[in-house]
């Protein structure tokens, strides 16, 4: 369904969606350290699919993914439980944290810790629950009137 | 925890309290959405007096209590979680019934119809 | 030692596990069964010789429970305890060997052993517990095991509704006698049951809280006016009825009685209540034992007479017949528990108990005509069986304590015990000159097989035995309750005369039975017409019908389907009851500050505003708008309170859920549907009013009482340990990252929900899915 073709609704979304996606990730990463974190990425994510909904309606959303909504918040649980078993792995109690640096040269160091993968799979999760919403709740193609 | 803060969270959770005793899937998606805020307001109040955000080295002086803030965040996203639900159970019952009202539960209903006819 | 108790007990359960799992085969099922008690049978033998029991010692363990609660399932096993102990076990053996040949063939024998052992469990616990909690548990475990066990047979109606009155009438009584335990754990200062006697407190306290206690007692041990239950209960299996009905379960009230006597039977209450009530219990069982037909009937009308007997006798509690009333109980179990078994063989070899149609089996069953008659003549008393020593020493007890009212009531009952007793024998294997002589029940089974007629001829025998040489019985008895002697013989006195003159009166009860039951069929109906006299059966057939009619009432009020009126109800209650313990508490009120800040005060008074806006817009679209001004109103509290990552997040999900509410209000009429409330307006709104009051006044004064620092307070420092400033973000992910877990978990069955609800309702014609 698209709510109404709007020629300026398209052509903003065309830049402000990567925008919106790639604001959510920066937001996942920075969240240890600053404002963001998983919660708030996944719903920046979700934002951008919003964007794209009402331009696109729900086949521009499937188009955008990658795969279904619940793989997306199967995998979130999945790499949030891994870290939670990891901890144990490594010795430690459950969920406890470790971490990982990695040079990337000009762009500075991403110290990858076991929270932000944790934190990835509240991204998944959250981004999922709302493209699932947008695609059920959204989608009034063939709904009754 | 400030009056102004306990007298909002009051007011939300009335409002709320308000709409929900009514039949109306929609309005009681409405008044659970106002609980909630309700809800989140109270536990953020009960930190205390406020301060800077809780960032380590962001900034000096005092910093607002975390926990509220995590118990909050998680809070709002389970809230959008189950406004979700209930609206798509709205949407169900509107369907399928042509209303989205909570009607009586029929088992119970007939309980107590065989009680007044047994004290009939 | 008491490890081996512990141990057995948990074997009784193991082995319980067992044949209620592995479907075993009668004989072998049968032998797994005696294991635990001859185990436990043995145990309380050596307790008994190698401790210093027999001096008047017990064995002790502390075993902690809830040691917050002063719950303990700490053992003190004395004499009486032992003596007990044994009783269980002992019958136990003699029950489990019985039920092997009694059941029938088609039933498998797993269930109904493994209840059994349970039950013994439970009871054996309950008589070796020393706290109030431990004995209030064991004791409930029997009520309900015996529930099991005398429901045994669940097809039949009467049977169901046998157990369902015994379990509700001892339950009840278990639960008085909790109210009163606890009362009396509260006046001595201590839950030990030991400990309680041993201070025996005194005043009205202590004098409510045996009251409470004493209809616990009198319902387990079928007093009047509770004596009901256990004649309705004969629909239990007789192996059920001979061990729990005899020898176990009904005596656990005794047992309380006579452990609480030395302590208690100085408070004003004790004597006039339990002598009364036992004596009264004894006439009224004897009475009606006389006029039964049905043998088993007989038995259970018997046994709640000799109940009454002891009863009456630890109620008079001084220590002479406290001695009188432990022997007894001795007595009572093995010659009742014998009794029973022979009258179930008599029923399985002639397919009937009814004495108007049996005669002649002694002829047929000499073995079971034996142990019926040595059983028989212990319970009348006579010479040398053990039932006439304890007996003996009951009458020398009262005569020596000048408790004449006590004794001549007694002494009439006796006679009546006589009279049924003979009536038992006569009944089950007399020759009736004007009865066809009874032919066997079942086909082929001419002779009862060994395990019909050993186990009621060993119990038998014990009697016999204790009673010709009552010596060694005599060491544990006085061990239990030192203040008598049994002896058989005790020389020409007037306790003796006594017990001729019943005997003889008995005897003549017997002869003239045609004219005694005319007498007490006119005395029946004169009982019935003239006086109309209350049946407490009927009592309680009206009290449960009652209950049930004003269950029926309440729930067609509070619980009448509609869905606004239960959350009136439950937000009033959960609102009510803490405000009313404020209230009661004292009220207590700090001030607090006004607002942090100015902008503060502008957005509360915004949310409020708006909260209250929401609830008066009559269309959807315009309620959540106004939902959404709230929502970056709170937000903007958010930032004001230091909270950058909630004012993000709340903006989000705001922004999202008002498109997700547009998208299905599309769908939906633009305004909302005009219903009739089944709850007023106004009534709505007091209970939203209250709710809002309560949150707001609530959270205040749940604020200003803090009194330990803030755990978060070191979150901040070791945030940066985690890896992480952001603190909030380092607790989501780190300090509490299981409940984000959780909470993660729910979001994904959300959104599973979303899809499932959706996912039917679209239309052929529609597009994807």
């Amino acid at each position: 369904m698209k709510i109404r073709s709007s020629h300026f609704l398209e052509t903003g979304s065309r830049t402000i969606v990567p925008t919106l996606l790639v604001v959510s990730v920066f937001l996942l990463v920075v969240g240890h350290n600053a404002p963001g974190g998983g919660f708030v990425g996944g719903l920046l994510a979700g934002s951008g699919l919003l964007v794209v909904f009402l331009t696109g309606g729900g086949r521009a959303v499937e188009d955008l993914l990658p795969v279904r909504p619940a793989t997306l918040i199967g995998s979130g649980i999945a790499l949030a439980m891994t870290t939670a078993l990891g901890g144990l792995a490594f010795g430690g109690s459950l969920l406890s944290s470790g971490k990982l640096d990695i040079d990337l040269g000009w762009v500075g160091k991403l110290e990858v810790g076991s929270a932000l993968i944790f934190d990835s799979g509240v991204y998944l999760v959250v981004t999922g629950l709302v493209a699932t919403v947008l695609l059920r709740l959204g989608d009034t193609e063939g709904a009754r009137r | 925890m400030s009056t102004a803060m306990a007298v909002a969270a009051g007011a939300l959770f009335a409002a709320g309290t308000y709409l929900i005793m009514q039949r109306l899937l929609t309005r009681i998606v409405v008044g659970l959405g106002l609980i909630a805020h309700g809800a989140n307001l109270a536990l953020l109040g009960s930190g205390g007096e406020p301060g800077a955000a809780p960032i380590v080295g962001g900034s000096t002086g005092v910093i607002s209590d975390p926990l509220p803030q995590a118990l909050v965040l998680t809070a709002i996203v389970i809230t959008f979680g189950v406004t979700a639900f209930l609206l798509a159970l709205a949407y169900r019952s509107y369907v399928l019934t042509d209303s989205d009202a909570v009607e009586d539960d029929l088992e119970d209903r007939r309980i107590a119809e065989l009680s007044r006819k047994e004290a009939a | 030692m008491t490890s081996w108790f512990v141990f057995i007990i948990v074997g009784h359960g193991l082995v319980a596990i067992a044949l209620a799992l592995m479907g075993l085969k009668r004989r072998v099922a049968v032998l797994l069964a005696a294991a635990p008690l001859g185990a436990m049978f043995l145990w309380a033998i050596t307790a008994t010789v190698t401790g210093n029991v027999l001096d008047g010692g017990a064995l002790v363990a502390y075993l902690e429970w809830l040691p917050a609660l002063g719950v303990s399932l700490s053992l003190r096993i004395d004499a009486l305890s032992l003596i007990f102990l044994s009783l269980i076990a002992g019958v136990g053996l003699a029950i489990v060997a019985f039920s092997g040949g009694y059941m029938k063939k088609a039933d498998p024998p797993g269930r109904f052993l493994a209840l059994l052992l349970l039950f013994a469990a439970a009871m054996s616990g309950l008589v070796a517990v020393d706290n109030v909690f431990g004995l209030f548990v064991f004791w409930e475990l029997t009520t309900v095991t015996s529930f099991l066990l005398i429901g045994y047979d669940d097809r039949k109606g009467s049977a169901r509704a046998a157990a369902f009155q015994a379990m509700l009438t001892t339950g009840l009584g278990g639960l008085a006698l909790l109210a009163g335990l606890v009362l009396l754990s509260h006046a001595a200062g201590t839950t030990s049951v030991a400990g309680i006697i041993a201070a025996s407190p005194t005043g009205g306290v202590v004098t409510a809280a045996l009251g409470l206690v004493l209809v616990g007692v009198f319902t387990k041990s079928a007093q009047f006016p509770f004596h009901f239950w256990l004649p309705g209960a004969m629909a239990a299996p007789t192996p059920v009825s001979a061990y729990l009905h005899s020898a176990t379960m009904v005596k656990a009230g005794i047992f309380l009685l006579i452990r609480l006597a030395p302590g208690f039977a100085g408070d004003p209450i004790w004597v006039p209540l339990v002598v009364s009530v036992g004596l009264v219990t004894m006439v009224i069982g004897a009475w009606r034992a006389l006029r039964q037909t049905d043998l088993k009937l007989l038995l259970a009308h018997g046994t709640v007479s000799q109940l009454g007997l002891m009863t009456a006798l630890a109620g008079i509690g001084s220590p002479a017949v406290l001695h009188a009333a432990v022997a007894m109980v001795v007595a009572h179990a093995l010659f009742k528990s014998a009794l029973f078994l022979t009258m179930g063989t008599v029923d399985s070899a002639a397919g009937t108990r009814d004495l108007r149609l049996l005669s002649g089996l002694g002829r047929r069953l000499p073995v079971a005509a034996i142990a019926g008659g040595l059983a028989a003549a212990s319970m009348a008393g006579i010479a040398p069986l053990f039932g006439f020593v304890a007996k003996e020493a009951a009458f020398a007890a009262l005569i020596e304590d000048d408790r004449w009212t006590a004794m001549g009531v007694i002494a009439v009952a006796s006679i009546a015990t006589v009279g049924y007793a003979l009536r038992f024998w006569w009944g089950a294997f007399g020759a009736k000159p004007l009865v066809l002589e009874s032919t066997s029940g079942e086909e082929g089974s001419t002779r009862p097989t060994a395990g019909l007629v050993i186990p009621p001829l060993v119990l038998a025998a014990i009697g016999l035995v204790f009673g010709a040489a009552p010596g060694g019985v005599d060491r544990l008895v006085s061990a239990a309750a030192p203040g008598g002697k049994l002896v058989l013989w005790p020389g020409w006195n007037l306790a003796l005369a006594l017990s001729g003159l019943v005997l003889a009166a008995g005897l003549l009860v017997h002869v003239q039975r045609e004219f005694v039951s005319r007498f007490q069929r006119s005395a029946a109906r004169w009982a019935h017409e003239r006086v109309g006299m209350p049946s407490t059966e009927r009592g309680y057939e009206s009290a449960v019908s009652g209950l049930n009619r004003f269950a029926d009432r309440v729930t067609g009020i509070v619980q009448n389907g509609s869905l606004p009126i239960y959350l009136a109800i439950i937000l009033s209650v959960t609102v009510g009851v803490p405000a009313g313990a404020w209230a009661i508490s004292g009220g207590g009120w700090q001030g607090s500050p006004w607002a942090f800040s100015a902008a503060e005060a502008v957005l509360a008074v915004f949310v409020a505003v708006a909260a209250i806006a929401v609830t008066r817009s009559q269309s959807r679209l315009a309620a959540v708008l106004l939902l959404g001004a709230v929502g970056y109103a709170v937000a903007g509290l958010f930032v004001v309170y230091g909270a950058p990552d909630l004012a993000l997040t709340l903006l989000l999900v705001e922004t999202i859920t008002v498109a997700i509410f547009a998208f299905v209000l599309m769908r939906l009429p633009r305004r909302f549907e005009v219903r009739k409330w089944r709850i007023r307006g106004w009534v709505r709104g007091t209970v939203a009013l209250g709710v809002g009051v309560f949150v707001a006044a609530g959270t205040l004064i749940a604020a200003a009482q803090r009194t330990a620092r803030p755990v978060s307070e070191q979150y901040a420092d070791l945030a940066p340990g985690a890896g992480g400033t952001n603190v909030v973000n380092v607790i989501l992910t780190d300090f509490r990252a299981l409940d984000t877990l959780g909470e993660i978990t729910v979001v994904g069955i959300a959104a599973l929900g979303v899809a499932a609800l959706v996912a039917g309702l679209r239309s052929p014609t529609g597009g994807r899915t």
